[in-house]
């Protein structure tokens, strides 16, 4: 792979040595500054992912743009995924400018070469679901890409900005989908509960295992700014009691929160399941690839005719 | 960028009259009709701009060199912090009390 | 005008044609935001999305329009209802199918929406003439949108542009039904509701079309006969199958509140 921009290839080592001096210091880096190659890959693959997992969490509740059941409910889902296909295309515009181009990255994702969000190769099974999804998925979602405001590399943390702006709106749709229901009747209630049993493993697995700070290279160049379990820590201390003040059972009989240690116990997440589901092995992993691979084929030939006969080919 | 057909607009926005013109970020468009579309959908569907600006990004000189931007030798005469003068004017204002008793 | 004092036979030709106006735009909308999430690229994909959201918005503004007229709920005329008891025009009628198929739809509805609101504005119920006018604001970048890529495709290779003529030439006949005539019109004409019968308003529609397909070099559209009085009575199975989608959750617990 070639880059357009900054460096072609490594730095000298004095070079890398300030550069890394610099962005631990809390200095930022810009697109076009030069960098070390591992800095640029490792920036590179993490917003890859995540651009991924926009791209890809955009089809669970996509199932539901056209079963939403009122007026303000339609206008509200669709326009919360066509925030997600947004987030996509800011986040692949990051990573673009990194020099890989955007048909690659599509080709690479649809070809099962990098992944997306373990929480996105999941089914939705009812409208309770949708709720679920913008407000605690999103919400963990949320806490992650707060700290990422922060990141060492500027266009990636000026585009967190944008984006957690954004998704803010989306914690307020879903959880007044979710207060709509529980102020229902009981087979409505009954929906929510199910849709919370059902996420809430994968829920606990988002953020993925502990790891040692002092060996967590993204870390420690802040490209992000906190580590897995403070992310959930996080999440759990501000949405825990947020679901519990709604009579909704958290389906783990080990969630306490302890005042003298002040942090949260769980029964330990299934990182087995997470390392199945985020390799492509998870209930609709491969549906919803193919799923895409069929969207993308469907409409080549519009890239074709406006972009030129060589854009946007996925290359295999 | 993949094609001559598709390249990269950065985009200014406006979030009020009379505010400065401050970059958004940038969208890929084919032409500059697209363009101004695509600008409009990832920087204005919220109502949260006035006014949007779109370049194709070609268009940008660049300009990020310490030496001119950031240079070494001591221009604070130039900046209002450069001029201390509260203990000057202190004294002025000392001095001239002091004269005015004595007219 | 409002609509206090209207004649019974005035008022239900009104609620006739609100109730057109509503439905082209919901099911329109409805099947154009089946594009978000895999619309041929991701700029365009936003933009899509923006114009379907705007259609639903426009649907819900006639239909609460209606609700008051007639004392009934916009939701339940969004949702409530049996197939057969909606009035969008056939054009509306036909799955989304390919892009090609969305730009010839979505070039022939634009251009007929906004004959009918530049139409509507001049509208003695003042009620629809106020919406007529907000409308035509955000219809006007829509028509914009469909403008670039009815040209774009035309411009564009063989493939394209045997989609886009492919397209045309399947939709023209149902898009003449948006036209087709209203029952009880000639009161809605005669009160200044309608301010020009929607014969009139056709003839201007198919005018403006031609011209625009000639313009980017596209074969005219057949020469057609007199708009069926069916047009906007006739359901299909594409239908059918939307309707069992957008009724799914709201079927699924009657009477609760989503």
């Amino acid at each position: 792979m070639r880059y357009p921009l900054g460096m072609q290839q490594g730095m000298d080592a004095a070079r890398a040595d300030a550069f890394y001096a610099h962005v631990m210091g809390g200095g930022k880096v810009e697109a076009d500054d030069p960098m070390p190659d591992d800095y640029r890959a490792a920036v590179l693959k993490f917003v890859e992912m995540h651009a991924n997992s926009e791209l890809m969490g955009v089809l669970p509740e996509r199932e539901w743009i056209l079963r939403a059941p009122t007026l303000r409910r339609k206008l509200a889902l669709t326009s919360k995924v066509q925030d997600e296909v947004g987030h996509a295309q800011l986040l692949y515009r990051v990573a673009e400018d990194l020099g890989k181009p955007r048909e690659q990255m599509l080709a690479d994702l649809l070809a099962g070469k990098t992944k997306f969000h373990n929480v996105f190769h999941y089914p939705t099974e009812s409208w309770a679901d949708v709720g679920i999804i913008a407000w605690l998925v999103d919400a963990a979602a949320i806490v992650s890409q707060q700290a990422l405001r922060d990141s060492s590399y500027a266009p990636y943390a000026r585009t967190m900005k944008k984006i957690c702006w954004e998704e803010s709106v989306h914690i307020m749709h879903g959880r007044d989908v979710v207060l709509t229901m529980m102020n229902g009747t009981d087979p409505q209630r009954a929906l929510v509960q199910d849709a919370l049993n059902r996420w809430w493993g994968p829920l606990m697995q988002m953020h993925g295992p502990p790891t040692d700070p002092a060996t967590d290279r993204d870390l420690i160049w802040k490209i992000k700014a906190k580590g897995n379990e403070q992310l959930r820590q996080e999440f759990l201390s501000i949405y825990v009691p947020r679901i519990w003040e709604l009579g909704l059972t958290v389906p783990d009989p080990n969630l306490r929160y302890d005042e003298g240690e002040g942090r949260w116990h769980y029964t330990e997440p299934d990182w087995n399941e997470l390392r199945s589901v985020v390799t492509g092995h998870g209930p609709k992993s491969q549906a919803r690839l193919q799923f895409r691979r069929d969207a993308r084929d469907a409409t080549q030939w519009v890239r074709d005719a406006i972009l030129g006969p060589a854009a946007g080919t996925a290359v295999a | 960028m993949d094609d001559a057909h598709d390249r990269v607009w950065e985009v200014f926005r406006q979030e009020a009259e009379g505010d400065p013109m401050v970059h958004g970020g940038n969208v890929r468009a084919p032409d500059e009709e697209l363009a101004l579309h695509y600008a409009r959908e990832f920087y204005g569907r919220r109502q949260e701009s006035h006014r949007l600006w779109v370049v194709p990004r070609e268009a940008i000189l660049e300009l990020d060199d310490p030496d001119l931007l950031q240079p070494p030798f001591d221009r604070s005469y130039k900046r209002p912090g450069g001029y201390i003068i509260k203990h000057k004017l202190e004294a002025a204002k000392a001095r001239a009390s002091r004269d005015g008793e004595g007219s | 005008m409002t609509g206090q004092g209207l004649s019974p036979a005035t008022r239900d030709a009104l609620a006739e044609l609100l109730l057109t106006l509503a439905d082209d735009e919901f099911v329109l909308g409805f099947w154009d935001s089946e594009w978000t999430g895999i619309a041929p690229m991701l700029e365009e994909d936003v933009a899509m999305s923006s114009i379907s959201q705007d259609e639903i918005g426009h649907a819900r503004a006639w239909y609460e329009l209606l609700a008051g007229l007639t004392d009934d709920d916009a939701d339940r005329l969004a949702f409530g209802r049996a197939p057969g008891e909606y009035r969008h025009a056939a054009l509306m009628n036909h799955a989304r199918t390919d892009w090609a198929f969305t730009v010839a739809r979505r070039y022939l509805y634009e251009q007929a929406d906004a004959v009918r609101l530049e139409a509507l504005v001049r509208s003695s119920y003042t009620p629809a003439a106020e919406l007529a006018a907000k409308m035509r604001r955000e219809e006007t970048y829509h028509l914009m949108h469909f403008d670039v890529w009815l040209r774009r495709l035309a411009e564009a290779g063989d493939d394209a542009r045997g989609r886009l003529v492919a397209a045309l030439e399947r939709l023209w006949p149902d898009a003449e039904a948006i036209f087709a005539p209203l029952a009880g019109e000639e009161a809605l004409t005669a009160a200044g509701i309608l301010p020009e019968p929607l014969a009139e308003l056709g003839a201007r529609w198919q005018e403006r079309v031609r011209a625009g397909l000639a313009a980017v070099g596209l074969p005219a559209l057949p020469d057609s006969g007199p708009t069926p009085a069916d047009g906007r009575m006739r359901r299909t199975d594409d239908f059918a199958w939307l309707h069992g989608q957008f009724t799914m959750v709201a079927r699924s617990e009657v009477g609760a509140t989503w």
